[in-house]
């Protein structure tokens, strides 16, 4: 899913104009410019979570967790800075899964960099709807 | 991009033999005190924008924070297009659609300094497109443009690292090879049976030494003192002044601890610094090339090493320095470097910068417009005051007016997630250190007189943080057990630490500080013996401190005074993370 094709997505699930999104969002703080470079670019898993994140944040006003030590589990959390909170905020919601990397033990990776496939992506707009309603 | 690789170095004065000397300075360095303001980051991450900036201006102003050195004023990350227009960097439409120079115009309208950020890497921390690297002369000449008196400089996505925001593989670049042994003078000497190991990075593998290079210290695992490079010297006699080949027995990798590039030096002279073939795999040994040496009469220490992963960066960061003088001349600019202790900067920072953060971010939970962001005292990563002040605590031999200041990151003062006692130990903490003050947070929720204001508009916690002495504090006790509190790294919180700090009155500042989230019931007592035999040496009236028969005692934090005979400074209890600093001046 390309990065226009996850924010009308996201638009239809929250009810949102898609008309204007772009420079809408980004007044508003929860699109980057980015977002409108790339438009056909596939989505990573750690723009979902930042748009994601965002979203809840700016458009729908609701406040961060300020607890978020059970994001503290994924190895990969800190490799990004900037990305950190948004992770943290959408995997502690269960908005956002991660991989377990080991078959016996516990290594959990949320791959920032990851390309999720259709599938995955719905269920996370899905969570999001449920977390709203 | 492909088939670039690290500059040749042919200047001395960024190789690691030239960390310790002063003599050899490559900029001549304005001697100035730790930087004081407002930085966009943790207030508003990458939602900072003209408006906001502006409201935090108009805010410095009303409550004056400006007349207390608060003055300069940060556009961290977010505020570029994400790629650049024909190679120039442009700022975000959206966020500054008036421009950076409208934006500097106003600042300075105010009074007030502009800084700005950006990157040793090919992108921004945030991803945008628009690192520095290869653009340091045109980034620069905008940069003047645009009227900048200070750059902060962050470390993501670099080229020639592997660790932490970069790639891993970049690993042939920061270790050197797996080193078995090498061939000199017809004699094969093994590197674990005949060559001293330096350092305490590199390690023994069964015949053979791994992990020859720089710790990474962006995390919290490792004590910032002492040697955090390993090299293996063989030690050679040699009957005359000669050239001779040596070859070196050595397999690469591109993984942390094992790498592709070598040095090789003999005494404080390099004869090669390259990359080597790439060999079949990490444990799979082969010969280099001969590499000719020339070896003096008597007795000789060739040296396999690779310092690159400090000299790189050290030399991107003196390449933007070098482009800001180029087309600034000599505006006066201040260099704060972010490379977050990756390359442990407090070997060479002080050669470019006027002060190097020491770790990663202090927080990652960044507030936004209408969100305060989150703060902890204490986590077991770099994410709290507490990890930042543990690391920071033992690093005052680093710094000094002329070299520059250890950073343990902005200010979370204002966030949320700690409370009054935390943020007044915070700031105290900060001041006694000798850090950079920068404001992190949304000021618009400061109004004069609440607890948030008193406490950074503090007139006796500032003055310490910018006495002119610059002596940063040193922890002259603990009451975890260890034999040298001014150099042992602790990261265990339950603990009273006492930090001195000689002031250019001829008075000393003398700190005690509980890390632990209890109440405390320890009777800690500092005598002047202690403090003068800590800390005599960088006194202004060091006898007249010690001999003085009563001192007057100044609280700093709750303002009370008096004068005391007694030779000794007490506390029998301590709230969980609160503290008590005194000003203790002599009186003849």
């Amino acid at each position: 899913m390309t990065n226009r094709e996850f924010i009308t997505e996201l638009c239809r699930v929250t009810g949102e104009e898609t008309e204007d999104i772009f420079i809408r969002g980004r007044r508003a703080g929860w699109l980057e410019a980015e977002d409108e470079l790339d438009p056909e670019l596939d989505i990573a898993r750690k723009q979902q979570a930042r748009i994601l994140h965002m979203y809840l944040l700016k458009e729908k006003k609701i406040p961060d967790l300020k607890d978020i030590s059970k994001a503290y589990e994924l190895k990969d959390l800190f490799d990004c800075r900037v990305c950190a909170n948004h992770v943290a905020q959408v995997y502690c919601r269960g908005i956002m899964d991660a991989k377990n990397l080991m078959k016996n033990g516990r290594f959990l990776w949320f791959d920032l960099e990851g390309i999720d496939d259709d599938h995955a992506i719905r269920t996370h707009l899905s969570r999001l709807e449920d977390f709203l309603s | 991009m492909d088939n670039i690789r690290p500059s040749d170095i042919d200047d001395k004065r960024l190789r690691f033999d030239s960390f310790d000397g002063h003599s050899d300075e490559i900029f001549k360095k304005k001697q100035r005190l730790p930087a004081m303001g407002w930085n966009s980051w943790n207030a508003f991450g990458s939602g900072n924008n003209e408006e906001l900036t502006r409201a935090m201006i108009d805010k410095i102003k009303e409550l004056e924070l400006d007349k207390l050195g608060y003055r300069y004023i940060v556009l961290d990350d977010g505020c570029y297009k994400p790629e650049r227009v024909n190679g120039r960097l442009q700022p975000d439409d959206v966020k500054f659609p008036s421009g950076f120079k409208a934006m500097a115009d106003y600042v300075h309208s105010n009074d007030l300094k502009f800084g700005m950020y950006n990157d040793i890497g090919t992108k921004l921390c945030s991803g945008a497109e628009v690192g520095i690297f290869g653009y340091e002369k045109v980034d620069c000449e905008d940069y003047i443009r645009w009227d900048i008196d200070f750059i902060k400089v962050d470390n993501c996505y670099y080229m020639w690292d592997n660790a932490t925001f970069a790639d891993p593989s970049n690993a042939k670049y920061s270790y050197a090879p797996n080193i078995k042994s090498i061939l000199a003078e017809g004699k094969i000497l093994s590197a674990v049976k005949d060559a001293k190991i330096t350092g305490s990075r590199a390690e023994i593998r069964g015949d053979y030494v791994s992990f020859i290079g720089t710790f990474d210290g962006t995390a919290p695992d490792h004590t910032p003192v002492g040697s955090r490079s390993s090299e293996v010297i063989f030690e050679l006699e040699s009957d005359t002044d000669k050239e001779t080949d040596i070859i070196v027995n050595y397999a690469t990798g591109e993984e942390e601890g094992v790498g592709q590039w070598l040095q090789v030096a003999v005494g404080n002279e390099i004869f090669f610094d390259d990359m080597l073939p790439a060999t079949a795999s990490a444990e799979t040994f082969t010969d280099s090339d001969p590499i000719r040496i020339l070896l003096k009469a008597g007795r000789n220490l060739i040296r396999i090493m690779n310092h690159r992963r400090q000299e790189n960066t050290l030399h991107s960061y003196a390449e933007i320095k070098n482009e800001l003088i180029n087309a600034g001349g000599d505006k006066d600019i201040i260099f704060s470097i972010c490379e977050w202790g990756k390359t442990q900067p407090q070997d060479w920072g002080h050669k470019v910068g006027d002060s190097w953060r020491i770790l990663n971010d202090i927080t990652f939970q960044v507030g936004a417009d209408g969100e305060h962001g989150t703060a902890a005292w204490e986590s077991d990563y770099t994410t709290s005051i507490t990890s930042q002040y543990n690391k920071c605590v033992i690093m005052d031999e680093f710094a000094s007016p002329l070299r520059g200041w250890n950073d343990p990151d902005m200010l979370v003062i204002g966030m949320d997630g700690i409370n009054e006692t935390m943020n007044k130990s915070h700031m105290a903490m900060w001041c006694m250190m000798n850090s950079p003050l920068m404001l992190g947070m949304d000021l618009r929720r400061v109004k004069r007189g609440d607890p948030i204001y008193r406490l950074i508009s503090d007139e006796d916690l500032i003055g310490l943080d910018q006495d002119a002495l610059g002596v940063q504090a040193k922890r002259i006790f603990t009451t975890y057990r260890c034999d040298a509190p001014d150099k042992e790294y602790i990261r265990d919180n339950k603990r009273i630490d006492v930090l001195a700090k000689p002031l250019s009155d001829g008075s000393v500042a003398l700190g005690f500080f509980n890390l632990d989230t209890s109440d405390r019931n320890d009777n800690v007592s500092i005598s002047v013996d202690v403090i003068y035999s800590a800390l005599g040496h960088k006194m202004i009236a060091p006898e007249r401190f010690k001999n003085a028969s009563s001192y007057k005692i100044t609280d700093l934090i709750t303002k009370e005074e008096n004068t005391v005979t007694g030779k000794t400074f007490r506390i029998d209890s301590i709230r969980g993370c609160d503290c008590k600093v005194i000003k203790i001046t002599p009186v003849v």
